[in-house]
């Protein structure tokens, strides 16, 4: 599930304790997030500021009312000049707050969606340079929620949660301020009447808090039921699992309802408990008021004032439940992006590179091993190269054979450096592959997949994805040069072609020979071929075969061969099993003398048999 | 859209929506009515606070302690009513909303999953479950703010006729200003609604373009070009950035006005009630009251104007919900395959005519399949091959023609397996009840055995979790150990076994062969050496059977079929001279 899929390793364990620690790192992970996009920190202070003189709107009203039954209204009647110059200032001051309101609500949206902007930047970067072994497909859809839906509970964040508690916060302010300068014994009267609500609030909060993670856990669980049930329906269909799956999809439904709805009753004992102690309030400072009465200096209109007051000090706690969703989320969704800044990213630059000789380029490794980092474990995985030392002389076309898994792919990314090694070095024309410039390195070096990924747009498009200024001439040219200008001419739109998304509207072969194309543009001195695995039909392997001829001639080529004819086209054999070299020299050498070689070849030769027994 | 459609639509959604389940509904508008009334009566026991306890007692210089006891119970009553009422109110709102997500929800799957693959084919998966998930959650999404938006059309009507009973001149005041505000409201929505939508637009954009960007990674790093990409990305999430800031401004200016518009309209209330004062037509208290109601209903006017806010939002999710709802069940092509029993013959296509979206697929094919034969499909790219499978397996329909299926339970197994992200046992039996020993004999027989035993999961762990992916031939073997647990007497095998490599192709079609006899297999195949396992094959082309026979017979007779093999012999040829390498090719 995309949503659980933490890459980060936080240490947040799941659990009873569970809450303690996300509480705790709530606010580090927040003050994380603001060294992380200052934009987001940025004059914060002074908009706390203009929103507390926003806040002062507030409580004109009852010092209005103060004042005019106080000073206007006596014993010799009502002094309605005095009332009307009250009125006339109120609504200036009233106005005033609400410009000041205006600028303080807009400084923190604006400011955060530039803060937001920033750090998506920031991620987009990240996850384009991490390593290939943080970007397979089980991590890819975490990393797109990263960026877009992780980012998106921010946005939320701050277009209600942040203001509310801004507002707020400095409402509670003002009011207590003003209560405090008008009576500090009836304001030590509201505040310990208040008091218990911050019990109830704790109580509930922590339920609610619980609620709203199990809400996130069974909407992710229903979506991914849905999505499957979707995905498979042909699957379904086939077997008669039909029924089945629409149970399997009603429990998920079922109890995503019952978990929200639960959450929601939490929420709606929440919203009304302010008010409630508001009332209580008000009862005990009019009772005490009263009591204390003039002598104590207090007038009928203070605390006819004050009674208002007390209403508004505890308004905000009716909007607490939202925030505190939208503050979980936030905090969540945050803490899973500060996780992917934190994960390395893959080889890091060279600080001071060194440039590449000209010409051809030879390969060396030397007494290489590799093994995937394990985030999910302690341990680190089994090595997939053991001390593997080779050499591959400029120019020559070199193939990789062996089973999958035996290491023949994490050798080809070596080389790409696509990935360092855990150990060892590989030199690439004398050059430490990990001193050369990126740049060069790509210029020099191309990778053509197994699967290589096309991207929704004509033919044109993906071959410009190389060279942006290439002309319509120049493509064709590229496509003549590898032999298959026929190819295009055959397609409808020729270079105009749509691909489809991932390439989808062309086979697997085409789709191959495309990349082939493309790589060509960068015109390098290494070449790194994945064949493919997936059966290409008769003419589409011819044309392959032929493009991939012209395009290795007289570069270093190495080829990840699937098929041994490939191999035996090669100039030298490399037989990897279990990260190890067992074999090396030319397909005929092999097939004489290597018995792990020669087995594979005659169960190829028996696969490829044509005449049947 | 103009006003009356618009009504007419917001009409259809509001009683689709509650006529789902009107009950919890019905309980939700109740809590909100005693809500409404909670808080006039609240407004009146801020008078009586005032002008029974605080005026008397400041007067008389003492706490008229009677009265004070009377109206504290009063004061405190009201409230816990009114709480009550709001309890009642968010309580079955919710109720009511999730409820209605779920009848949704199971509704659509219920529909969709009954649809034909023809009609799952002409749309995109993500779409079809968007609208069983997301759209459903905002189809109901106006459930929420809608009793209580009711409520505040009542309160709006309470209190301004409570104002009027309290004095005609602050009565007059709400009467204007009250309505105004609502319409300023709904009428601020809409234009803020634009902004919203055009950043949604392109949040869709991005989230599109980040798919793409991060699927291409080994692209983007093989030609160097993350700095490129990430600004491309960038680019478009500096347009979100532009768009939402733009709402940022026009609401931040409306929620200051908002909130100052009844801050003003309590001056007014206080110059008119001293001036109503002075004629010794009302009370301090009265007054106070009045100044209090108002400050209290501006929050309920703000849920009408959310109420219209989440109604385009909602009015969309529905319709993308009924559009699937709507639409009638097409007839399903597994209903249209006949069954007969008995007889040596399990499988006969009869002059049958398969088209995709009028792209003629099958033309006239018909052949039989006798019981425990393997037959195998060859053909180049595009002949038909895949169409032919599904028309056995009744997931594409015949146009003309017909097909004849008279073995029991047929299993196909899908070019690209389709594994669920649920345990290895589920995605075996999907849910059927099946002995342990004859799971693990399907997984044997699909040499699937060794490698799940060597993952150590076992049969309940979850699949595909904790880093734990399958190789394409590993989900293969998965996918066909899921048809040998179906146990049918028939398999149907798309491409199955060409990501194996060859020797575990092999291993696999001979446990296959050396199965039970009554099981035939039809099986599209490439290789050399699994087509001539096959007792016959069909060479398909262009939709059409070019011929049938055995595969010695058909190298023999036919060119077009030589030449298909051609491309292995060639292959091979290859490797076995690598001396003159290259001059099979090309011809």
């Amino acid at each position: 599930m995309a949503t659980d899929a933490t890459p980060s390793g936080d240490g947040v364990s799941a659990g009873e304790d569970r809450m303690s620690t996300v509480r705790r790192s709530a606010v580090g992970t927040i003050r994380e997030g603001f060294t992380t996009a200052p934009a987001l920190a940025q004059g914060l202070f002074l908009t706390f500021v203009l929103a507390v003189i926003g806040a002062a709107g507030r409580v004109t009203i009852p010092i209005l009312l103060q004042q005019s039954i106080d000073r206007g209204i006596g014993e010799g009647g009502v002094d309605l000049g005095l009332i009307t110059r009250l009125c006339a200032v109120a609504a200036v001051v009233v106005a005033i707050a609400a410009v000041s309101q205006r600028t303080a609500v807009y400084r923190l949206g604006s400011r955060a969606e530039e803060g937001l902007y920033a750090l998506r930047v920031r991620l987009f970067d990240h996850i384009h340079r991490l390593s290939l072994a943080d970007h397979n497909e089980e991590k890819r859809g975490a990393l797109v929620s990263r960026v877009t839906s992780d980012i998106e509970t921010l946005t939320m964040f701050f277009a209600w949660g942040a203001l509310s508690w801004l507002l707020n916060l400095s409402l509670m302010v003002v009011v207590a301020g003003v209560m405090v300068a008008y009576d500090w014994f009836l304001a030590v009267v509201v505040f310990a009447v208040v008091a218990p609500l911050l019990y109830v609030l704790r109580f509930l909060q922590g339920r609610l808090v619980r609620a709203y993670d199990q809400v996130r856990r069974e909407n992710a669980d229903m979506l991914s039921t849905i999505s499957e049930a979707v995905s498979g329906v042909e699957t379904l269909q086939v077997y008669g699992a039909v029924e089945g799956q629409e149970q399997r999809v009603r429990i998920r439904t079922k109890r995503r309802a019952r978990t929200s709805i639960r959450a929601g009753v939490i929420g709606a004992f929440l919203f009304p408990s302010g008010e409630v102690f508001s009332v209580l309030a008000v009862v005990a400072v009019v009772g005490a008021g009263v009591a204390r009465g003039p002598d104590a200096g207090l007038t009928a209109g203070a605390l006819i004032g004050f009674l208002f007051l007390t209403y508004r000090f505890l308004e905000p706690i009716a909007e607490f439940t939202e925030i505190i969703d939208h503050t979980q989320t936030a905090v969540a969704g945050l803490r899973r992006v500060l996780g992917v800044l934190d994960t390395p990213i893959g080889p890091p630059p060279p600080e001071s590179p060194i440039p590449l000789p000209a010409g051809r380029l030879d390969i060396r490794f030397e007494d290489v091993s590799f093994a995937y980092p394990s985030r999910e474990d302690a341990r680190a995985e089994e090595p997939i190269l053991r001390h593997l030392s080779l050499t591959i002389a400029s120019g020559t076309n070199v193939a990789l054979v062996g089973e999958s898994g035996s290491g023949k792919t994490t050798m080809a990314r070596l080389i790409a450096r696509l990935i360092d090694p855990s150990q060892g070095r590989i030199v690439l024309g004398g050059v430490n592959l990990t001193r050369v410039a990126n740049d060069e390195l790509r210029r020099r070096l191309t990778v053509v997949p197994q699967e290589p990924f096309l991207f929704a747009g004509s033919i044109a498009d993906n071959l410009r994805f190389v060279d942006e200024r290439a002309s319509e001439t120049d493509l064709r040219a590229l496509f003549d040069r590898l032999d298959c200008i026929e190819w295009l001419d055959s397609l409808p739109n020729g270079l105009n072609t749509n691909v489809g998304q991932r390439g989808a509207a062309l086979s697997a072969g085409e789709r191959q020979l495309v990349a082939l194309v493309r790589a060509s543009i960068v015109d390098p001195d290494v070449l790194i071929l994945d064949e493919a695995t997936s059966s290409v039909d008769a003419i589409t392997e011819v044309r392959l075969s032929r493009a991939l001829a012209r395009l290795s001639a007289g570069r270093t080529t190495i080829s990840i061969a699937h098929r041994l004819s490939t191999a035996a086209r090669a100039d030298r054999v490399i037989v990897v099993d279990e990260g190890r070299i067992v074999g090396d020299g030319t397909h005929a050498e092999l097939v004489a003398k290597n018995d792990a070689y020669r087995d594979m070849y005659e169960a190829w030769v028996r696969a490829t048999e044509a005449g049947g027994s | 859209m103009n006003t009356a459609s618009r009504v007419r639509t917001a009409r259809e959604l509001l009683i689709g929506l509650v006529s789902l389940h009107p009950w919890s509904f019905t309980i939700a508008v109740a809590g909100a009515m005693i809500f409404a009334l909670g808080t006039v009566a609240s407004s009146v026991g801020i008078r009586l606070l005032i002008d029974d306890v605080i005026v008397p007692g400041f007067t008389a210089g003492e706490l008229p302690a009677a009265d004070f006891a009377v109206v504290a119970v009063i004061v405190v009553s009201i409230a816990l009513v009114r709480a009550g009422g709001v309890v009642v109110r968010r309580s079955f709102a919710g109720r009511t909303e999730w409820e209605a997500a779920r009848t949704l929800s199971d509704r659509v799957i219920a529909r969709v999953l009954s649809q034909p693959p023809s009609w799952h084919r002409r749309r995109m998966t993500g779409d079809i479950a968007a609208r069983a998930g997301v759209d459903a959650d905002a189809a109901v999404s106006v459930l929420a703010p809608l009793p209580f938006a009711t409520s505040a059309l009542m309160l709006v009507v309470l209190a301004v006729s409570w104002l009027f009973v309290t004095d005609r001149w602050l009565g007059l005041i709400a009467l204007i200003v009250l309505p105004v505000l609502l319409v300023f409201n709904v009428r601020y929505q809409r234009r803020v609604d634009r902004h919203y939508s055009a950043a949604q637009h392109e949040l869709g954009s991005l989230s599109e373009a980040v798919h793409e960007s991060f699927d291409a990674v080994l692209i983007v790093k093989a030609f160097g070009a993350e700095e490129r990409e990430t600004r491309r990305l960038s680019a478009i999430s500096e347009r979100l950035k532009r768009a939402r800031t733009q709402a940022v401004s026009l609401r931040s200016t409306f929620e200051a006005i908002v909130d100052a518009v009844p801050s003003f309209v309590n001056v007014l209330l206080v110059a008119t009630g001293a001036w109503r004062l002075s004629e010794d037509a009302m009370t301090v208290g009265e007054l106070s009251s009045s100044v209090f109601l108002f400050t209290v209903i501006a929050f309920p006017l703000r849920i009408v104007s959310y109420l219209f806010s989440e109604l385009p939002h909602s009015a969309s999710g529905w319709k993308r919900v009924q559009e699937i709802l709507r639409e009638p069940v097409a007839a399903h092509p597994m209903a249209s395959i006949r069954h007969d029993s008995g007889g040596r013959i399990v499988v006969r296509l009869d002059d049958v005519t398969v088209s995709h979206d009028g792209q003629p697929a099958l033309n006239n094919v018909s052949f039989d399949v006798r019981a425990g034969e393997i037959v195998a499909v060859v053909g180049p790219v595009a002949s038909g091959k895949t169409t032919l499978l599904h028309t056995i397996a009744g997931l594409v329909g015949a146009d003309s023609g017909s097909v004849t299926v008279s073995a029991r339970r047929p299993a196909l197994v899908f070019q690209e397996a389709f594994l669920f992200a649920d345990s290895l046992r589920y995605n075996l039996t999907l849910g059927r009840d099946v002995s342990d020993e004859r799971i693990d004999a399907a997984l044997r027989r699909a040499e699937a055995y060794d490698f799940v035993e060597e993952m150590g999961a076992s049969l309940d762990a979850p699949l595909g979790e904790r880093g734990v992916s399958l190789s394409g031939g590993q989900r293969q073997r998965i996918a066909l150990a899921r048809a040998l647990v179906h146990d049918g007497e028939l398999l149907l095998l798309d491409d199955t076994t060409s990501a194996l490599d060859p020797n575990t192709e092999a291993r696999v079609v001979e446990n296959l062969r050396g199965g039970n006899d009554a099981t035939s297999i039809i099986i599209v195949a490439s290789r050399p050496s699994t087509i001539s396992l096959a007792d016959r094959v069909i060479h398909l082309d262009g939709g059409q059977v070019v011929a049938i026979g055995t595969h010695a017979s058909l190298l023999e007779s036919s060119a077009e079929y030589r030449r298909l093999i051609g491309a292995f012999e060639a292959d091979r040829s290859d490797a076995a001279t690598p001396n003159e390498g290259g001059s099979t090719r090309g011809d």
